[in-house]
């Protein structure tokens, strides 16, 4: 529904305009919002012309209008100003709110469309009729992204979205959970994953500037119809889960470059616990320390080279060699195979996806 | 007026991984400070942890002596702009500044104050009504710092703000960042991974690597006297050449022996050498491309080394010479007016007064 702030700022352009006051009251007389200069009304007045069947009413040097949503009564207008034009004016008003009323609601079905879409709580032959009433053209290439946003319910994030994406190039904003917007973004022909990694950069940067917030960002896949949405929607949601366990340091995810992390996500934690017994035993990597860890994590981005990763760690040869072999002796895995090596990547994503778990 | 200091700062993600280690520095009001270093170095991180997008996993972060590391970004009185911007396309230069302000429900005769001022400061005041798709790519990264402006915060934050843009503009905005520091005087923390940038705009440097410290000095000193290897190799285009030298001590005296020839070096330098037991020892000597002198004609030098160039590339103001010394890859640094082209022999020597010697084991510097 139309907020009391739209009707406010309406009326207080008009009065700007045309120097009429307004007030607009709901049908039981309370007030919605008035201009600055505007008399409050009397409120029998105006629950007694609601009740009445005339569309308007004079009294004094105010008029009464009545503002219909759809042949139902939802305000009651009243113009105040001593001006030969302050009637026409008043209707003008009338016709001004009616049009709100109308967008607002086209909103709300739209957002109410699109959340029930992203859920699948739609028939096929739903997405068909509803989409063609909304005007959301069926057939486009579109992507669904979601940002997660740490500050709690933070309205300055999803207002800055809302001035980045507009219906008018074909992007939708909605909700369905405090902590995350939902972007519904359109893609043209030519456009790929790299615009989708463009765009989700862009809109993190943008936040952490302007509203100031921690931001994460996960995009699913391209679709082309409406009804595959839902689908990229999960993506973005696993990406976004994925991302969070295995990694953290990225603050965009896409769904198609989730790896080997995906797989893991994707086990049952009775397997990933029995397999992480196997090669660990008791002594499980979170015992590890972050020396090792950190030892760990070097050679394997060095490719396994011993000299490199060394000198990156600004270690001697030997204290790297002795620290692997400590690390051969308690897991049985000698990391400057491949073979033992892979095992080890493995189980260190496996255990943190376990650790993930036991935080829920 | 905000004075930063940072205490053995780390960050750790979840996975163990070692982002940033131990970092400690103490930054004064109105400095210009840039983290610089390779990507992956941690420079960024520093910086998100700064500004309170990262958590920080140890130790303590203080704006003017309070303790930050719990508080809010918002809260922490400083503006950021990235390397990433965009511009709300249905909004005017004037709008696009404001809208932040907008939002946080400034007064509008404030919002004025600040969008004006911050639009003469940046030279925007003739273009405020105009809309995004009409400017001018320099232009609307000057609307994407303009937003930064219009808060007057404490501290200025920057993530590679010019990495978008191309070559020309780039350069052109780099003095304009440099003047915005000068009528600003507020303290600005710019992190690039062009060391060209890094020289030419910050009054300190903090170079980084692999989550660790190098260096924090003066461009100046950086590039005179740097730490270590990496640091030596990574400030300064082109970058220093790494000979592999032998040192020798004899009578009193140490030598660099390179490819068959004795380099003779100053006592400053010797004495590093021989207190350091380097005697017999492997090093790494390195000398910047300008101080490769070409022996004229029948000039006599006290060494001299000979080598078939291979590239020749005229800049204009000055020429670069790429050749072979051993197993080193070789650039020089001459004036315009030299005969040499790929092909010829080219005959050089040394200043031996700004050769830098290091440690080949630990890459530290034994002598600048």
């Amino acid at each position: 529904m139309v907020s009391s702030q739209v009707i406010r700022g309406c009326i207080e352009q008009l009065r700007a305009i045309t120097r009429i006051e307004f007030c607009v009251q709901d049908t039981a007389g309370n007030m919605v919002a008035q201009t600055e200069g505007a008399e409050t009304p009397d409120r029998n007045m105006v629950t007694g012309f609601a009740l009445s069947a005339v569309d308007s009413q004079i009294v004094g040097s105010s008029y009464y209008l009545k503002v219909m949503d759809d042949e139902e009564l939802a305000f009651i207008l009243i113009a105040q100003g001593n001006y030969e034009y302050t009637f026409m004016i008043a209707k003008v008003a009338v016709g001004e709110l009616e049009n709100l009323i109308v967008a607002y609601k086209e909103k709300f079905d739209r957002n109410n469309f699109f959340q029930n879409l992203l859920l699948d709580n739609l028939l096929l032959v739903d997405i068909h009729n509803r989409s063609k009433k909304l005007h959301i053209a069926n057939s486009v290439r579109r992507a669904i992204m979601i940002f997660e946003i740490e500050a709690e319910s933070e309205p300055i994030a999803a207002e800055m979205l809302s001035g980045l994406f507009t219906v008018q190039n074909g992007d939708y904003l909605t909700e369905v959970d405090e902590n995350s917007v939902i972007l519904v973004k359109s893609l043209e022909e030519q456009e790929s994953y790299d615009v989708l990694e463009e765009v989700a950069k862009t809109a993190v940067d943008m936040l952490n500037m302007e509203a100031m917030v921690k931001v994460r960002s996960a995009y699913g896949t391209i679709v082309g119809e409406l009804k595959d949405l839902s689908r990229s929607y999960k993506e973005a949601k696993m990406a976004m889960d994925v991302g969070r366990i295995f990694y953290a340091g990225k603050r965009v995810i896409s769904y198609n470059e989730l790896g080997i992390g995906r797989l893991i996500y994707q086990l049952p934690p009775s397997l990933c616990r029995m397999f992480i017994r196997e090669i660990f035993g008791s002594d499980e990597p979170v015992e590890f320390d972050h020396e090792i860890l950190s030892t760990i994590d070097n050679f394997f981005e060095n490719n396994l080279n011993v000299s490199e990763t060394a000198r990156q760690l600004f270690v001697h040869r030997n204290t790297l060699v002795y620290r692997i072999e400590k690390l051969q002796k308690s897991t049985g895995l000698d990391i400057r195979t491949f073979e033992d090596a892979m095992t080890l990547k493995i189980a260190l994503m496996v255990s943190a996806y376990m650790r993930e778990l036991d935080r829920r | 007026m905000a004075s930063l200091s940072l205490e053995n700062v780390c960050k750790v993600y979840p996975n163990g991984y070692q982002a940033v280690q131990n970092f400690n520095m103490e930054i004064a009001d109105k400095e210009f400070i840039i983290f610089v270093g390779p990507s992956g170095c941690g420079k960024s991180t520093t910086l998100r942890m700064i500004a309170g997008l990262e958590d920080i996993s140890s130790g303590t972060f203080k704006i003017d002596g309070k303790v930050m590391n719990d508080v809010e970004p918002k809260d922490r009185d400083i503006a950021m702009v990235f390397q990433n911007y965009a511009l709300y396309p249905h909004m005017t230069v004037y709008d696009n500044m404001a809208f932040g302000l907008k939002l946080r429900k400034v007064p509008k005769d404030e919002i004025d104050k600040a969008v004006k001022d911050a639009a003469r400061i940046l030279d925007l005041t003739h273009l405020l009504d105009r809309k995004p798709k009409a400017l001018s790519g320099g232009q609307r990264q000057r609307v994407a710092m303009g937003r930064a402006i219009v808060r007057s915060p404490k501290v200025f934050l920057m993530d590679e703000p010019l990495s978008n843009l191309d070559a020309k503009l780039r350069v052109q905005m780099r003095t304009e960042i440099a003047k915005l520091h000068q009528r600003l005087g507020t303290t600005i923390i710019y992190v690039t991974h062009d060391q060209t940038e890094a020289m030419t705009l910050g009054t300190r440097i903090v170079v980084m690597k692999d989550g660790i410290v190098q260096q924090i000095d003066s461009p100046q000193n950086l590039y005179d006297k740097p730490n270590n290897l990496f640091v030596a190799g990574f400030m300064g285009s082109p970058q220093m050449n790494f000979i592999d030298a032998t040192a020798r001590v004899a009578g009193g005296k140490a030598y660099l022996d390179v490819e068959g020839q004795s380099i003779e070096l100053p006592a400053d330098k010797a004495k590093a050498i021989i207190d350091g037991n380097y005697n017999g020892k492997q090093v790494t000597f390195g000398i910047r491309p300008e101080n490769i002198i070409e022996v004229k004609g029948n000039k006599e030098a006290p060494y001299a080394f000979e080598s078939t160039v291979n590239v020749y590339e005229l800049l204009g103001a000055e020429v670069f010479l790429y050749f072979d010394l051993g197993s080193a890859n070789i650039t020089a640094r001459v004036e315009p007016t030299t005969k040499v082209r790929p092909g010829d022999t080219v005959k050089y020597t040394f200043d031996t007064k700004k050769i830098h010697i290091f440690d080949k084991e630990t890459e530290k510097t034994i002598a600048n």
